[in-house]
């Protein structure tokens, strides 16, 4: 089976699938740069576990517990979330490519969404997994999962509503 | 969801930074890479037990070398000959088969360690030079008759004490 999954493969795949995968483990990570670790090590994992790449919910999950497994072995999840307590804003980099102002405020809002609506938001939109698949990803029921995506588009219209 | 079309056409107009160059490479290197490390516990883990034999086996060699070098230091050595401290093997012997017969002895080395000159106390008027090596040591025997082999092995350790003359 190896023979049949070549460089070609791996790099069609991780450049349309990477900004998303970097894009969602942003919610465990402090920085770019963490992210990227994060995602390295969860796409060589499932790459070479012969994974079909079909199986995106699973590269997802992959990814999410390359994060815990991280937050975990460093001992940092104490110490992020009391920065994030004191400070809302700590995503400095911008995870979006240039846009206008508009959306500027969109991804500017996205990223006040709380984590575990952030997180829906953005398997769902910016990775096309449904509820059944975004449930697996975050080991929560389909209706959860499609709840928090609603709270999160409410919130997002919400604060949108009077540059509309 | 229909009241939500139009945020989700605007949120999907936006696009996630892409990955850098760097990513892409850093992961071309661990594909290519062996899979030990990003498998972990995947993979089947490595037996341990070769190392523990090789740590024992190395441990009761050392310990018995060391008494010999002591009984070297103490013991009458011979006058003239080169002084030579060796673990003790056992002995070549068939106890459980008769018809065994020692067939090879081998002998490898595979660390040679010169540690310069000493004295000892019983000829400290010639000093000695003290070599140490590293050996495998391998014994069969056979039983022609029945074609039964026997075969052992083990590390061993010699220090080799020779006497040093100035001229």
């Amino acid at each position: 089976m190896e023979s049949a999954r070549s460089e070609d493969d791996w790099q069609t795949c991780f450049r349309q699938l990477g900004p998303a995968l970097l894009l969602f483990a942003r919610r465990w990570t402090n920085c770019r740069a963490e992210a990227e670790d994060v995602v390295q090590d969860a796409f060589v994992r499932f790459w070479r576990r012969q994974h079909s790449i079909e199986n995106r919910a699973l590269l997802y999950a992959t990814v999410r517990s390359a994060a815990l497994d991280r937050l975990r072995g460093e001992q940092r999840r104490a110490k992020r979330e009391a920065v994030v307590a004191l400070d809302g804003d700590t995503h400095f980099e911008p995870q979006f490519t240039s846009i206008d102002e508009g959306q500027q405020q969109l991804a500017a809002a996205v990223e006040r969404l709380p984590d575990e609506q952030r997180e829906v938001v953005i398997l769902k939109i910016w990775n096309d997994l449904t509820f059944a698949e975004i449930g697996s990803v975050l080991e929560i029921s389909q209706n959860t999962a499609a709840s928090r995506y609603r709270y999160a588009l409410g919130a997002l219209k919400k604060t949108l509503q009077p540059h509309e | 969801m229909n009241d939500f079309s139009e945020l989700e056409a605007e949120l999907k107009k936006l696009r996630p930074v892409p990955a850098s160059d760097e990513l892409r490479a850093r992961i071309e290197v661990a594909l290519a890479q062996p899979a030990a490390g990003a498998t972990a516990g995947v993979l089947p883990r490595r037996s341990r037990r070769p190392g523990l034999w090789w740590s024992l086996g190395l441990g009761l060699t050392a310990a018995s070398a060391l008494v010999l070098v002591w009984l070297a230091f103490f013991a009458e050595p011979p006058a003239s000959q080169p002084i030579v401290a060796q673990n003790a093997s056992p002995a070549p012997s068939a106890a459980y088969d008769p018809g065994l017969q020692p067939a090879t002895l081998r002998q490898v080395v595979y660390h040679r360690r010169d540690e310069g000159l000493v004295f000892s106390p019983n000829q400290s008027e010639r000093p000695l030079r003290r070599v140490r090596y590293d050996t495998r040591e391998t014994m069969q025997w056979r039983n022609p008759q029945t074609g039964a082999s026997l075969r052992v092995s083990y590390p061993a350790e010699q220090v080799v004490l020779t006497p040093v003359s100035f001229q």
